[in-house]
């Protein structure tokens, strides 16, 4: 009776899974969180930053300081697909970095999020 | 007990859904979160930092510069696409394969911009455009 049941409920979640659509896309390569760490105020150099996380996706101009712009893009797309009715959801989100240089060519600041963290898959268009 | 009058007004029902949904595909795209003015009311000029600004809402997506300093500027998309296909009610009764689309877009696109002082406080701070979110609504006329 049990196997009939396990059976069961494997039959309907292969069932119900039928028309699912799970696709993901990124844009770049993840930004170290380590090496954000160890960029440090004041001390950090310009070829010390280029060593630990590469050449910036855009650089940038401000006030007579070089501003190094790092970012990752990340998709998750989820689609229900029910034949007559199909739902899709694309969600996209990025991670920011930028490396804001002073005129000596140290590190003045450092701003950076991380918005992909726990981005999910997401199928139901409506609401937030 | 089902009687035959509920059954049938079961069935009329499920058929009634069915013909309300046929053909129908509902997208949404969304880049980053959409700000609100409600998310961005703690942003006093003349008092609020950069550093106030990057701990509520992340970084931004763009850096620029301005005569007073420096403009951050978030950026988010909010798309909604509905289309409904008419030809899928004649299909179980024609031989070919008929198309009656209506379809809508609406692109949601905004963005938030901060301008600071050379100090890295705000010196002003407004959306772009300010584009309330349009309902799944397929009809195109």
């Amino acid at each position: 009776m049990k196997s009939t049941g396990g059976l069961s409920l494997l039959l309907l979640f292969v069932v119900l899974i039928q028309g699912c659509a799970f696709s993901r896309g990124t844009l770049g390569d993840e930004i170290n969180s380590e090496a954000i760490a160890a960029l440090h105020k004041g001390e950090t150099t310009k070829d010390e930053v280029i060593h630990l996380l590469g050449a910036p996706d855009r650089l940038v101009q401000l006030n007579g300081r070089d501003v190094f712009q790092y970012y990752r893009y990340d998709a998750k797309a989820g689609s229900l697909l029910l034949i007559v009715l199909n739902f899709t959801r694309l969600s996209i989100k990025s991670d920011d970095l930028f490396v804001v240089l002073n005129q000596n060519g140290l590190v003045e600041d450092v701003i950076s999020s991380k918005r992909t963290a726990g981005m999910k898959f997401r199928f139901w268009p409506f609401g937030d | 007990m089902w009687t035959i009058r509920n059954r049938v007004a079961l069935f009329l029902l499920t058929a009634m859904t069915c013909l309300a949904v046929v053909g129908c595909n509902v997208v949404r795209v969304s880049l980053n979160i959409t700000l609100t003015p409600e998310d961005v009311a703690f942003i006093t000029p003349g008092s609020t930092t950069l550093t106030d600004v990057v701990t509520k809402l992340g970084a931004p997506d763009a850096i620029g510069e301005s005569e007073t300093g420096m403009v951050a500027t978030y950026r988010f998309l909010d798309l909604k696409y509905s289309r409904v296909n008419f030809g899928w009610l004649a299909k179980p009764w024609t031989p070919v394969d008929p198309d009656l689309i209506f379809s809508r877009t609406g692109l949601g696109v905004d963005a938030f911009q901060v301008a600071f002082d050379p100090r890295g406080v705000v010196v002003h701070s407004s959306f772009q455009r300010r584009l309330a979110g349009l309902p799944f609504y397929p009809y195109p006329f």
